[in-house]
């Protein structure tokens, strides 16, 4: 899509003026003393005490320990739902069908009554939080999975099968291509419930994580660090969709722009993603599972601590 | 719907119930031989005595009232706000929408529970805290559906409303509202069960009445059937209110059989 002169200046603007504007009279009504400091600090401040934070070297770890937590409930979630799926589905269809409006009842089951159960199941450490987004995430792909394998074409069931492709070539040729996309969609709606939830579960039981650090904050009353941290929190959760979307667009460059309504107002265009593009994200992804893993139990092993000053853990000025 | 299935009306109610019933029994069979252990597991049997004996003294009454008010009043507020913008969006005001909507994007992805300390704040810890963040959560599947259900309007129709010499009102009236209004309710019934999702643990965090205050009070307590008792009533309310949904939305609109969502 190419732009015209004109319009490549003026795009910018119209896609980022409002924002900037409101960042500017956030900055000003602070400056002048419009609203009170100790409710809204300036935009100024918050980036100030973001990279004291930072600087301090909690925040990165804190944010780490959060975007792992998500991303291996993601995996759990995005296998064990596939794998499911495919089970009822495809496999044991009649078992399936009968199942299914149990499912959907589990389906309700709102994460956080699960969490007390789970912690007397599997202790206080990470296992119940990452199990509990898992279960947050599992249903999305459960039931979105389900939903592509019964979209599959017959027409290219039978086509496989008359060319007289064997089961498990039909099965990687036709079945996975054709419901990675819903499994992919699904997986999106999943892992934004999970990112909302994680932070809810990390304000009420854990000690570490972004959500703990907004929850810390508030009980501390330092405002400038809940207005910190909530920025860290937006723009992770930002990053996380955008991340999805370029995968996704990568990816399934074949299929049809699906308009689900999230994406409504965003602009559509798919190309097909290199191979060394992949591998270079499949690589990023893994180092950051890497770092994030090392980083929850240094968290750990610094709260076990008793040297460790307890500035690490209640961080006040 | 089923048209072309022909089945008797037993196999449709035992395909619906069947396999929770069956759960149940199964469920129930575990706990009466000590197969689950009773200090972690809760019994069917239990969870309704526990569930009469709250009927009885008006605990559930007045905790779920409470949690539902919170709910309705943020769901009301949402479509309030909600439908209008969506509208605005899908495309009868184009530069505002350029303009407007990479702020509406960005805004949508906040994290609820960032700006719950926010609201906390700033709205202090009365009712109002709990309602803006339901209106928070249940703003943006309202607002993405209505304008996606305005663009998705077939622009022939439009066309011919015009060439009849409809006004703008009555094109509106007729032509946008009927197109849109099946992902208008689709965005709606997304946004009661996120709604109602969200406030289970916004209650946890900052309450002292309802029914995520049910839950965390049993959790602190250690009291196991109430545990139980409590996620069977969120669970009953959540289908209770997508059953709603798909009600309205069936007598609603029943021009069109598939929403594709």
């Amino acid at each position: 899509m190419k732009l015209s002169p004109k319009k490549a200046l003026t795009r910018p603007v119209t896609r980022y003026g409002l924002l900037a504007l409101l960042v500017i009279v956030w900055e000003l009504s602070g400056r002048f003393n419009l609203v009170d400091q100790s409710f809204l600090p300036s935009f100024s401040e918050t980036i100030a005490t973001t990279v004291v934070m930072f600087q301090k070297s909690f925040l990165f770890t804190h944010t780490m320990v959060s975007l792992t937590r998500v991303m291996i409930g993601l995996c759990l979630a995005v296998v064990s739902g596939t794998i499911l799926s495919y089970l009822l589905g495809r496999v044991l269809p009649s078992v399936g069908w009968t199942l299914e409006p149990l499912f959907r009842v589990f389906g309700l089951i709102n994460p956080y009554c699960l969490f007390p159960l789970l912690v007397v199941f599997f202790g206080l450490g990470e296992a119940p939080k990452i199990l509990i987004l898992a279960w947050v995430a599992l249903w999305p792909v459960f039931f979105s999975s389900l939903a592509g394998l019964k979209d599959i074409d017959p027409a290219l069931l039978q086509l496989a099968r008359s060319m007289g492709a064997s089961k498990i070539q039909i099965f990687y040729k036709v079945i996975i291509p054709a419901t990675a996309p819903s499994i992919f969609n699904g997986a999106r709606i999943g892992v934004e419930m999970a990112f909302f939830i994680l932070i809810a579960a990390e304000m009420t039981g854990a000690t570490a994580g972004l959500g703990w650090i907004v929850h810390n904050a508030g009980a501390l009353y330092q405002v400038s660090r809940i207005y910190a941290s909530g920025l860290i929190i937006v723009l992770l959760g930002f990053t996380i969709n955008r991340f999805l979307i370029f995968v996704r667009d990568g990816l399934f460059f074949w299929g049809r722009a699906s308009l689900s309504g999230r994406d409504s107002l965003l602009p559509q265009n798919r190309t097909r993603i290199s191979p060394l593009t992949l591998k270079a994200v499949t690589l990023t992804v893994a180092v950051v599972i890497g770092l994030g893993i090392y980083q929850i139990i240094m968290a750990e092993a610094k709260l076990n601590d008793p040297t460790v000053i307890p500035e690490y853990r209640v961080w006040t000025e | 719907m089923s048209t072309f299935k022909q089945e008797s009306i037993f196999t449709n109610y035992f395909y619906k119930f069947g396999s929770l019933v069956l759960f149940i029994i199964v469920w129930q069979l575990a706990c009466s031989i000590k197969l689950a252990p009773e200090t972690f597991v809760a019994s069917p049997l239990v969870i309704v005595k526990t569930f009469l004996k709250w009927a009885g003294n008006g605990f559930l009454v007045k905790h779920s009232l409470i949690s539902l008010t919170r709910a309705f009043y943020g769901f009301i507020l949402a479509v309030a706000v909600g439908v209008p913008l969506g509208f605005m969006l899908g495309g009868w005001f184009k530069n505002f929408e350029s303009l407007i909507s990479p702020l509406l994007r960005f805004l949508g992805q906040f994290n609820p529970f960032a700006l719950f300390s926010v609201f906390m704040l700033l709205f202090g810890l009365g009712e109002f805290s709990k309602v803006a963040m339901i209106f928070w959560v249940s703003l943006w599947p309202i607002l993405y559906n209505a304008s996606l259900g305005v663009k998705s309007v077939e622009p022939l129709h439009i066309k011919l409303a015009r060439s009849m010499g409809l006004t703008r009102i009555s094109i509106l009236w007729r032509i946008v509202i009927p197109s849109s209004a099946a992902f208008l309710f689709s965005g709606l019934r997304q946004a009661s069960a996120t709604a109602f999702f969200m406030l289970i643990p916004a209650e946890m965090l900052g309450a002292s009445r309802g029914l995520g205050w049910m839950i965390i009070n049993a959790q602190i307590n250690y009291q196991i059937p109430q545990l139980y008792t409590g996620t069977a009533l969120i669970v009953g309310f959540g289908l209770l209110i997508d059953t709603l949904f798909k009600f309205l939305e069936a007598k609603v609109v029943t021009w069109r059989q598939d929403t594709g969502l």
